[in-house]
């Protein structure tokens, strides 16, 4: 933890764009479903009515604004995509710091075998299979990112905690006779988050195409809900006359991807020692 | 291995130290195959367990209130959900060791037969993406090696960050209307199963596929150059003023490619996941398209265990065999 806000004051080039793009992002998401005249979820007058004044990305098929329509997206894209990182990364963490400190081989065996075979699976064929078996929308997402997610998170603390576990501080621990619990929560776990923290942010970007990309497979967040992968799904038939439908959408969703992938970028060119 | 054992070597005939040789390789293949038989075990296990995470009963789901008591009892053979949880278990380890991965309840079509149909339409949409792929990434990771340091590294460093956070489905779509509608040089949607035929379909989907495959395998090819670029014998290779192809091959690509070789598992892990969405966009009949028309939005759970399991496998038998190519390729792999 603390060596990540020691990192952050000073951004190199990368990861400046990075916040400067998620800023501006995040600001609109806030902003403009609380200013706009116009209802994410409700038509707005014609439908296909090209961008312009004052419906600056245009509207779609059921003449929804769509400028409006991206900006709720955002907000929730984005919470959800938060969601999804934090779940798995707090569950994970846990269990790879359990398993990376008990001594029992069996037990962690029969853990890794199916933490490996997790991870073996393509990501996103699981998380449909598990989505297609407790049922779509926001829920059933998370659930299923979370169950699916966890593993990656499990390997990294694992590998971790088996490093710290012979460091001299946790022989000390051993000594003054804390108990187990102590030890994993106080000393174990504080220095295994920030692991965890730096992957979680590139895992950031593929959560969040994993939220779109299933919503506009038609088994995530469910319609009329305004999110950028259902967006390009509505759009998809119209692609040919009214383009914006999708690409509005598709460009947030991709620049909020790129400007958090910048900003890992940059913090592990940091920790690396090179700009 | 010890240092003294290695020392003993040169004393001994030559057909101990291949024997010697043979042993370590032996070893490694066979403790590989034991890790990934388990982990193939623990992805049928995954597999089983899917269908458990329904909640409630998913005879009463998929019935509701109208199902007779026989119906019921067909319904949960089929699902193979009759008896303790430990003989569901192992009638279904069974069933899949023997090949049988079900049938699907909507169409009463084997789930063997749905897989036989759709995958080799996946597996040449992901073949043709590697050829096209390797194309664009060698020459690419070898100059983005070579001129690291300029604004050309740069440029690939930042390019293949946003490549990687473009969502396929995105650069689908918008490839789809400039290729396909635009400029008309690709077909809009459809597939043709023979030959060369099909390349006229697959081409700009594996294109949008390489958007994900290009910067995963010219990054770690990229670095392992980089490492290579270090070594001896390349300084060595460039003090005698070989030509440069020979130079290119021999001293640069081919002691760089053990790390990429691999990666290969995580590599078709990750272009399987983008081909899922991408056989969509492009109405491609691939095993992706199956598992979500005829799997997820039909609630036909046998063919979503199905295909679910057989995308694991194909990892894991990816990985087996990716992990011996690149300890033939480079022995220092071998631990």
């Amino acid at each position: 933890m603390k060596s990540m806000t020691r990192v952050l004051p000073k951004l190199n080039g990368e990861a400046h764009w990075g916040v400067a793009i998620l800023a501006i992002i995040i600001l609109l998401g806030v902003l403009v479903p609380l200013l706009s005249p116009f209802n994410p979820i409700r038509s707005a007058g014609d439908t296909f009515i090209t961008p312009g004044m004052p419906h600056l990305f245009g509207t779609d098929q059921l003449g929804r604004d769509v400028f409006t329509r991206t900006f709720a997206a955002a907000q929730l894209d984005i919470t959800l995509a938060v969601l999804g990182v934090a779940f798995p990364l707090v569950i994970g963490t846990f269990m790879g710091g359990v398993l990376g400190t008990t001594r029992n081989p069996v037990v962690s065996g029969a853990w890794l075998i199916i933490i490996d075979a997790i991870n073996a699976f393509p990501f996103l064929a699981i998380v449909i299979g598990v989505v297609a078996m407790v049922g779509s929308g926001v829920q059933g997402l998370l659930i299923a990112l979370a169950a699916v997610n966890w593993a990656r998170y499990a390997k990294i603390a694992r590998a971790r905690a088996l490093q710290l576990r012979d460091a001299d501080f946790i022989h000390a621990t051993q000594v003054l006779g804390y108990s187990r619990v102590q030890v994993l929560t106080r000393h174990i776990l504080p220095n295994v988050y920030s692991e965890s923290l730096a992957y979680g942010l590139s895992d950031f970007v593929i959560v969040i195409i994993a939220i779109a990309g299933l919503s506009f497979l038609g088994v995530g967040v469910r319609p009329p809900e305004a999110e950028w992968g259902a967006m390009i799904s509505d759009g998809r038939p119209f692609l040919r006359q009214a383009w914006w439908i999708t690409v509005f959408p598709g460009l947030t969703l991709s620049l909020t991807a790129i400007g958090v992938a910048l900003l890992a970028q940059g913090l592990t060119n940091r920790s690396r020692g090179e700009d | 291995m010890s240092t003294h054992q290695m020392a003993k070597l040169p004393s001994r005939s030559r057909f101990d130290a291949v024997a010697f040789g043979m042993g370590i390789i032996q070893n490694r293949i066979v403790s590989r195959l034991l890790r990934s038989l388990l982990v193939g075990f623990g992805v049928m296990t995954i597999a089983f367990f899917l269908l458990r995470l329904v909640p409630g009963d998913p005879v009463q789901l998929l019935l509701g209130d109208t199902g007779t008591p026989e119906l019921v009892e067909a319904y949960r053979q089929m699902l193979g959900l009759d008896g303790t949880l430990p003989e569901q278990y192992l009638r279904y380890l069974g069933s899949v060791m023997q090949g049988d991965l079900g049938t699907s309840i909507n169409s009463s079509v084997s789930v063997n037969t749905i897989i036989a149909r759709s995958l080799p339409v996946t597996l040449w949409l992901i073949a043709v993406t590697i050829v096209l792929a390797l194309a664009l990434a060698l020459p690419l990771s070898i100059a983005a090696a070579i001129y690291q340091r300029t604004w050309f590294g740069h440029t690939f460093r930042v390019a293949s960050s946003i490549l990687l956070a473009t969502p396929v489905f995105y650069s689908g779509l918008l490839l789809l209307l400039l290729f396909a509608i635009q400029l008309k040089v690709a077909p809009v949607a459809g597939y043709r199963t023979t030959f060369p035929t099909n390349l006229n379909y697959l081409w700009l989907p594996a294109l949008v596929l390489c958007g994900v495959m290009v910067p995963i395998t010219a990054r770690v090819l990229q670095s392992s150059v980089i490492d290579t670029l270090d070594q001896e014998f390349v300084e060595t290779a460039v003090v005698r003023g070989l030509g440069r192809l020979t130079f290119t091959w021999r001293y640069l690509l081919r002691p760089s490619l053990a790390p990429t070789i691999s990666l290969l598992g995580y590599m078709i892990g990750q272009l399987l996941s983008a081909a899922v969405v991408v056989e969509l966009v492009f109405n491609l009949p691939g095993i992706g398209t199956s598992l979500i028309v005829e799997g997820v939005l039909l609630r036909d759970y046998p063919v979503v265990q199905g295909i679910v399991l057989v995308f694991g496998m194909i990892v894991v038998i990816v990985s087996f065999l990716s992990d011996l190519v690149s300890g033939w390729l480079d022995p220092r792999t071998q631990t």
